[in-house]
């Protein structure tokens, strides 16, 4: 079976320095995927690989089974590269539409997909302004539309929402979740509460070691809620949850804000309960929410 | 293994966007505007004067007796005497104007990442060989919009055009493109290893001089090795000014070579250059 990205102890080194330090990794088409880690961890780096802008110092690494670069992926797979920026001395609707003819379109489908791409993006109107002419946000929306010309089956995006605004921040969000039934995403991003609504999967990058590859979703008999209440004494608070059968631990997380762990199976109604314990005492609560937040999950492992 | 129909279908569209680029955008109509005014001096000043002293006998006495001794005597011999000044400033001014020109081939779309947006729909051969034929058609166009202004020139003060002079601007037209392919893709070359085009130019002329400065220390010391200098790019420009007609052709061989070395080099570097 051929993997949508599969790669076999892929280093890149640039001069002494290892970025990329054996990564050893195979991801599947289907929901989006995230790619995590903190500044410097090789995250561009390994975008960059997989669009084969840089070509691996040792290792392997495939995409449906062909080189990145190759030219039997023209089309199947696209991205958004952090800081790349479209020619000055063109329009934008110009310009995609000759990444279109590259693409193999005609002229006329060219100019539609153009068109259906700036769109989506909310850029119909700009199509004839040159890239100069546009807003930072403005310009990284035109290149999430360039990704979309066609129909590729991977889109690899580079801190898609970097530098929007809230709103438009949103509306790349949104689009991501309404064509990732069409196009496996693989979405890089330093904004982790981002990937976490929008990512089955999440490779987490640090030193350039893949730290872990694991399902954003909650898994096992673990039970976690994560509870914000709108004022309450802590002590107090942590005593009556502590208290609840079938609770193993009580943390608190942030003021006001508290972690329950515990089983599962032994009680499914975990979260009906603490809610009547909190009427009960008359607690208002502000947010009750089943499992780990992708951050914890992520750094309660990493950082013990 | 290359897919050659999509290599060849990609190489054209990236050739018709770099005419595109000359005939479509702000930057290439100030740049026909700058065309159009040097070629309006040299056509009214250098080669309509010239022409005109040209058809005087002792200025074509004495220029025979010089040209003759330089091995230049075929330039008298033209149909009409527009085409041999053309031709005398042309073969030596546009490859200089070619090195300046075709400098931005690559470099500053990788300098800007917008190579980044090409490589995932095109091969990195097919843009160098597409930038690269770009050019020559920008060039192609260029040289024949002047040597069609040149037999205007001709026309006006004849009062008519001889036959034999369209075939010799066919000719001239054909040769000026094998003489401007080298340092077209010389720039390709130089173009690939810099991110800037004034990078470019600038490597193009010290890397020139460097190695002439080389072949020459080597030359002093070993004088067996003269015949290098017949290989560098325009070696070729004063045996083809001593010809005339179809003959010039036999000089093709060497900047064709010259070509071919100059893109697959530009390959190499382009293909393991990070982007």
């Amino acid at each position: 079976m051929t993997h949508l990205i599969q790669a076999k102890a892929l280093c890149k080194k640039f001069g002494q320095k290892t970025v990329l330090d054996h990564l050893d990794f195979s991801l599947e088409a289907g929901e989006p995927i995230a790619l995590i880690g903190p500044n410097g961890a090789g995250k561009t780096t390994l975008f960059s690989l997989l669009c084969g802008y840089l070509s691996p110092s040792s290792g392997q690494i495939e995409i449906l089974g062909h080189k990145p670069g190759s030219d039997s992926l023209f089309g199947r797979v696209s991205a958004l590269p952090q800081d790349a920026q479209l020619d000055p001395n063109f329009s934008v609707q110009t310009q995609l539409e000759f990444y279109g003819r590259l693409q193999g379109m005609n002229k006329n489908t060219a100019k539609a997909e153009t068109a259906r791409v700036l769109a989506l993006v909310d850029l119909a109107e700009n199509g004839q302004q040159k890239a100069t002419a546009l807003s930072h946000g403005m310009r990284k929306r035109v290149a999430i539309a360039q990704a979309l010309l066609g129909q590729p089956e991977l889109v690899m995006l580079d801190e898609p929402t970097a530098g929007l605004d809230p709103v438009n921040a949103m509306q790349v969000r949104k689009l991501i979740a309404q064509l990732s039934g069409e196009a496996t995403f693989v979405i890089s991003s330093h904004n982790i509460f981002e990937l976490e609504r929008l990512c089955g999967t999440v490779l987490y990058l640090e030193n350039g070691r893949l730290q872990q590859q694991q399902p954003s979703y909650q898994q096992g008999a673990a039970g976690y809620l994560a509870l914000q209440l709108e004022q309450g004494d802590s002590h107090k608070v942590l005593a009556l949850l502590a208290q609840l059968a079938g609770v193993q631990k009580v943390e608190q997380l942030q003021k006001n804000e508290y972690g329950l762990f515990y089983d599962r199976e032994l009680c499914p109604d975990m979260d009906l309960t603490v809610l009547a314990m909190l009427r009960t005492e008359g607690l208002a609560y502000r947010q009750l929410t089943q499992g780990r937040s992708l951050e914890q999950q992520l750094f309660s492992v990493v950082n013990g | 293994m290359p897919n050659f129909p999509a290599l060849a279908s990609h190489c054209v569209l990236l050739a018709r966007f770099e005419l595109y680029r000359l005939i479509g955008s702000p930057r290439g109509w100030f740049a026909l505007g700058a065309f159009a005014v040097i070629w309006y001096f040299l056509l009214r000043y250098p080669i309509f004067e010239a022409s005109v002293q040209l058809q005087q006998p002792d200025i074509q006495g004495m220029l025979g007796r010089v040209f003759g001794m330089v091995g230049l005597y075929n330039l008298l011999n033209w149909p009409v005497a527009e085409l041999s000044v053309y031709w005398l400033i042309t073969v030596l001014l546009l490859p200089l104007v070619a090195v300046l020109t075709s400098a931005d081939q690559t470099a500053g779309d990788r300098s800007r990442g917008t190579l980044r947006f090409l490589t995932l729909r095109t091969s990195r051969t097919a843009i160098v060989l597409g930038r690269f034929a770009g050019q020559m058609l920008v060039q192609a166009l260029l040289v024949l919009l002047s040597l069609l202004a040149t037999l205007a020139l001709a026309w006006w003060r004849l009062g008519s055009l001889p036959l034999a002079a369209v075939e010799h601007a066919l000719i001239v037209w054909l040769n000026l493109l094998i003489v401007l392919a080298p340092f077209t893709a010389m720039m390709a070359l130089c173009s690939a290893l810099v991110r800037s085009s004034k990078l470019a130019i600038s490597l193009a002329i010290v890397g020139s001089g460097v190695l002439v400065g080389l072949l020459s220390t080597l030359i002093w010391y070993q004088p067996d090795f003269l015949w290098l200098l017949q290989y560098l790019p325009g070696a070729q420009l004063p045996l083809l000014l001593g010809e005339q007609g179809w003959a010039t052709f036999q000089h093709a061989g060497l900047p064709l070579a010259q070509t071919m070395v100059f893109l697959v080099l530009a390959w190499l570097v382009m293909k393991g250059k990070s982007l």
